[in-house]
């Protein structure tokens, strides 16, 4: 009879718990990305590695910036940037809807406790190109994680299927914490969540509403999607990816600032999209010629 | 022999809203499968919740039944030659059939084969026939891949229950087999249980914590939110789309009570119901007096532990979405409807036919023109209604909750301190939403209703993207009825084809002329001629009133009979309420023993007059002309009802004006029977056609009589 966990104390410990959850139950860790990118989804451990036929098991934490979504650092709820905890499965095993409600165990969450519901969602993202079929979970009414099917990404077939497992942290320690305002978490010992990441939300809110040089974010966009395509053409799919990662950002914040129209944002969508199916390609041939490595590994 | 059937779908949670028709896929693929393969059965039910489809049958045969073929051979005299040996066609025929020409029959001159073939165990048919049935369940609904397989289903199917009395059936849905177990509520009876049989198959899962029966999980969700709300001393509002979205959510629902500030009440009850029911699924509660209560019902899946726990989970969320709505609705106030007007010009309406705030001086002239058709309007409040009828779109409460617009125009236009009448318009000019919702209950929301839903119609038509059959994004069908029965329930006099005419001209005056065609050249280097990018001003005026003709169809036909509602439709309909008033009175008389009479008399009149248009010349009939009384009786009988009747339709009474015309129809009868009205005598002819004309004229602003069934 195991022993009931209880809930982490600490944003870190929380943090701690699904990383020895996920690493005992296969997942290689990985650290989130260096680039500024929106989810977890984005970062290139998760949007390449989820095509092709190769295995693939991860966790990390996605530090996820939404510059539209910033708030001075006023609002109790919302967040410039927010963290994620990406678990990637592929392909995803039978048992995954398992997997992930033991993993809720071990952070205090049960299902004898806490009514826990599977509700339809189905996720997209047009500018990746992506989308999948599956649901947000509930946890008395609260969403915490988004459990997707991915079906598609970059504009190909995902085959195999990979279960991708966003749960949505800083919602998940102010339930567990039973804390109202995200800037009360208990990071760790002694140090809440308003003492590391305030002062950046204040500053990054500024900049990102008010303070952003349109036309120097014009401008690096085109230059980013330049260069995207000449690595493209030098048949360097990962470093390309960056670039599109960097133009994606740039349009957030062009976006957040109000530069971009209605009947702009079409367009820019469109071209990001295209970059990105551009490097999913590039990546999957890259891989093709490489003979599939983890493949063989596997057998 | 027979055994009862039992297949289950087991799944990762489905979408609520694939469950109800997938069990019909289910039940009616079963049934058409079966007949094909002659597998005899009985009473066919379907069950099913988020985790599993299940489908019982009752006395499915062992064997599919047995099947007598038949064939035709050879005739006698070309199957035997001159000493009764049997020809190489007998043979031949023979072979096919897996017989000897011995065992062969004769039958009419010819040679016969018959032959049983055995029905097969059903126990072979079914895997094929079940897999089928997983497959056709999900048709046409989006549907995934998992793992490293390649078939789909809405969601990965867990496992599959199939049995055939006490046997297994080895139905395969891509690496997964058929199994004899089932499994119970996911958390509470997670183990596995093997079905007896299906009489106790819902019992054994209600033991089970699940309750598979969908009308008694429906039942059960209605008890946990009555049980609760009355708990708060108090009612479920009722919704029963909510209720059937929750039925589709758990298997096992449990009701949890939850309150919220009563600060929130003096939100609009509308915005509180939306919070609660919208994304988070709780049932709302009011007072035995209708008020709501800063209460709610939360359907929980599983019966936990310590309510409390979750209550608190349930309220969290419940505050932060009503602190949303809280903090837009005092955002939205900071500044008046009408300051936001203006900003309409930055909402598309459509791509060619522009702004919301184009939209909005467009109808504001319209339903002035409307206006000043009816009775003790103030044309103001029309107008100032009709200014501020879309400015709550640009709030953050809509921008949020797009079903509450109307609702929020309303609120806010009262809190603006406009007058109750167009605060009331603003809200009503949405009216109504869908068939069965209710009608505006003032002018000023009906006349604006009108003008806007006119504005959309010629709109769209003008710009050429009329309704197909399966394309109608800007719900124009919908729009026509609304304005049909709010200008009918109204009893608003006005005419159609003058409003369609003012609606187009400010159309065309915002899109300019129609681009001329221009060739367009084909692959082949060949020039033909282009398609026009959108109907003339005249061209949409008729498909308009033509689309409005379809639509009059369609809402009458059901009740009144389709060919009386094309009789009265094709004596005209652009006072829609006068028509409806003519089919109201002729729908009447239908029912009446001597009304197919009547249709015969007066249709035959109709037809001659309408076959011999050309041939007509205007003119008076010529009493001197006449040769029989009949003709004299007639047509004494036409001038005096012609006074009578006129007099009717005046007052809009079409019940008198039908009786005074049914009157003539004796002397209809005998003018026929008498007279033959196509004389050779070209002066007798015309007069009688002429007779035969004013009669119709007593009829034809009501209806066409020749378009009346009487078979």
């Amino acid at each position: 009879m195991t022993v009931r966990a209880s809930a982490p104390a600490t944003f870190t410990e929380l943090i701690l718990r699904l990383q020895s959850f996920w690493s005992a139950h296969g997942c290689a860790l990985l650290q989130g990305y260096d680039l500024e990118v929106g989810a977890g989804t984005m970062n290139p451990q998760t949007f390449l590695r989820v095509l092709g036929p190769e295995p693939w098991n991860v966790a990390y934490v996605e530090p996820s910036r939404r510059p539209a979504d910033g708030r001075f650092g006023e609002n109790p709820n919302r967040l410039y940037q927010h963290h994620q905890f990406q678990v990637i499965l592929k392909p995803s095993p039978p048992n995954t809807q398992e997997l992930y409600l033991q993993s809720l165990a071990a952070i205090g969450i049960h299902p004898d406790e806490h009514d826990l519901r599977f509700v339809e969602d189905d996720w997209e993202s047009p500018t990746l190109g992506a989308w999948g079929l599956g649901w947000e979970v509930w946890c008395d009414g609260m969403e915490v994680t988004q459990f997707t099917y991915f079906q598609q990404a970059g504009g190909f077939e995902c085959a195999p299927v990979s279960a991708e497992l966003t749960y949505g942290l800083e919602r998940i320690a102010m339930y567990l914490q039973n804390k109202d305002n995200v800037f009360d978490i208990a990071f760790a010992s002694g140090l809440t969540y308003r003492d590391m990441f305030h002062q950046n939300e204040v500053e990054a809110s500024r900049y990102s509403l008010k303070e952003s040089d349109a036309q120097q974010l014009f401008a690096l966009f085109a230059s980013y999607e330049t260069e995207c395509k000449r690595l493209l053409e030098r048949k360097l799919p990962m470093p390309a990816y960056d670039f599109c990662l960097k133009c994606s950002h740039t349009f957030n914040n062009l976006d957040a600032r109000g530069a971009i129209s209605v009947t702009e944002r079409a367009g820019y969508i469109q071209r990001v999209r295209a970059l990105a199916r551009g490097c999913a390609e590039g990546y999957l041939t890259s891989r093709e010629a490489l003979g599939f490595p983890l493949l063989k590994r596997s057998a | 022999m027979s055994a009862d059937l039992i297949f289950e779908i087991g799944c990762e949670e489905l979408p609520a809203s694939f469950i109800g028709p997938a069990l019909e896929l289910l039940a009616a693929g079963w049934t058409s499968e079966a007949a094909r393969l002659r597998i005899g059965h009985g009473e066919v039910r379907t069950l099913g919740t988020p985790r599993r489809l299940a489908l019982l049958v009752k006395g499915v045969a062992t064997r599919a039944e047995d099947v007598e073929e038949r064939g035709e051979g050879p005739a006698l005299s070309s199957a035997f030659d001159g000493e009764g040996r049997p020809t190489k066609a007998a043979e031949g025929f023979a072979r096919k059939w897996g017989l000897s020409v011995e065992q062969l029959g004769r039958e009419n001159g010819r040679l016969v084969a018959s032959r049983t073939v055995a029905g097969r165990d059903t126990l072979e048919l079914l895997p094929e026939l079940l897999s089928q049935l997983i497959v056709e369940s999900a048709r046409n609904r989006k549907a995934m891949r998992w793992g490293a397989g390649s078939v789909t289903y809405p969601r990965p199917v867990q496992w599959l229950c199939a049995l055939l009395g006490g046997a297994v059936v080895p139905v395969r849905f891509g690496v997964l087999e058929a199994g004899g177990v089932t499994y119970g509520h996911r958390f509470l009876a997670p183990a596995a249980l093997t079905p007896r049989g299906v009489d106790t198959y819902v019992d054994q899962l209600r033991e089970a914590f699940v309750l598979a029966d969908i009308a008694e999980r429906r039942a059960r969700v209605v008890a946990e939110i009555d049980r609760v709300a009355a708990e708060a001393g108090g009612r479920r509002v009722v919704d029963d789309e909510l209720v059937d979205t929750i039925t589709g959510l758990v298997e096992w629902p449990s009701g949890v009570l939850g309150a919220f500030d009563a600060q929130a009440l003096d939100m609009p009850r509308e915005v509180l119901i939306s919070e609660m029911r919208g994304h988070q699924k709780y049932a709302s509660i009011e007072g035995h007096d209708g008020r709501l209560q800063p209460a709610f019902v939360a359907v929980a899946n599983t019966p936990v532990k310590d309510v409390a726990v979750s209550r608190r989970g349930y309220e969290r969320v419940l505050r932060a979405r009503l602190a949303d709505a809280r903090y837009f609705f005092d955002e939205d106030r900071t500044r008046t409807l009408a300051s936001r007007v203006d900003d309409l010009r930055r909402v598309t309406f459509q791509e060619k036919l522009g702004s919301i705030h184009h939209k909005v001086e467009r109808l504001g002239q319209l339903a002035a023109t409307a206006a000043a058709e009816v009775a003790g309007v103030s044309v103001d409040h029309v107008r100032r209604a009709a200014q501020l009828c879309k400015a709550d779109l640009t709030t953050g409460m809509v921008g949020e909750f797009p079903e509450l617009q109307g609702v929020m125009g309303r609120e806010y236009a009262t809190h603006d301190g406009e007058p109750a009448a167009v605060a009331l318009g603003i809200f009503e000019h949405y009216l109504p939403r869908g068939a069965s919702d209710g009608l505006p209950t003032g002018d000023i929301g009906a006349l604006v209703g009108l003008a806007d839903r006119l504005d959309t119609i010629t709109g769209i038509f003008a710009i050429g993207k009329a309704p197909t059959g399966a394309n109608d994004p800007f719900a124009l069908r919908r729009a026509c009825l609304g304005v049909i029965r709010v200008v009918t329930s109204r009893g608003y006099r006005l005419s159609l084809e003058r409003l369609v005419d003012a609606a187009l001209a400010a159309h065309a005056a915002h899109l300019g002329p129609v681009p001329p065609v221009i060739p367009v050249m084909d692959a082949e280097g060949k020039t033909r001629k282009g398609k026009p990018e959108r109907p003339t001003t005249a061209e949409a005026r008729a498909q308009v009133l033509e689309f409005f003709r379809g639509r009059l169809r369609a809402l009458w036909a059901d009740e009144h009979g389709a060919d009386v509602v094309e009789a009265v439709l094709s004596a005209g309909f652009d006072d829609l309420t006068d028509a409806h008033r003519r089919l109201l009175a002729l729908s009447a008389i239908k029912s009446q023993a001597d009304f197919v009479p009547l249709a015969v008399a007066f249709g035959r009149a109709s037809n001659i007059v309408e076959k011999q248009g050309q041939e007509l010349l205007p003119g008076e009939v010529d009493g001197r002309l006449f040769h029989d009384g009949a003709e004299e009786r007639l047509h004494a009988a036409t001038q005096a009802a012609r006074v009578r009747v006129d007099e009717a339709i005046r007052s809009g009474d079409y019940a008198t004006a039908l009786k005074a015309i049914a009157d003539l129809r004796p002397l209809v009868d005998a003018f026929f029977d008498a007279v033959m009205v196509m004389a050779p005598e070209a002066d007798l002819r015309q007069n009688r056609l002429r007779l035969v004309r004013d009669v119709t004229r007593l009829f034809a602003p009501i209806a066409d009589f020749g378009r009346i069934q009487t078979k």
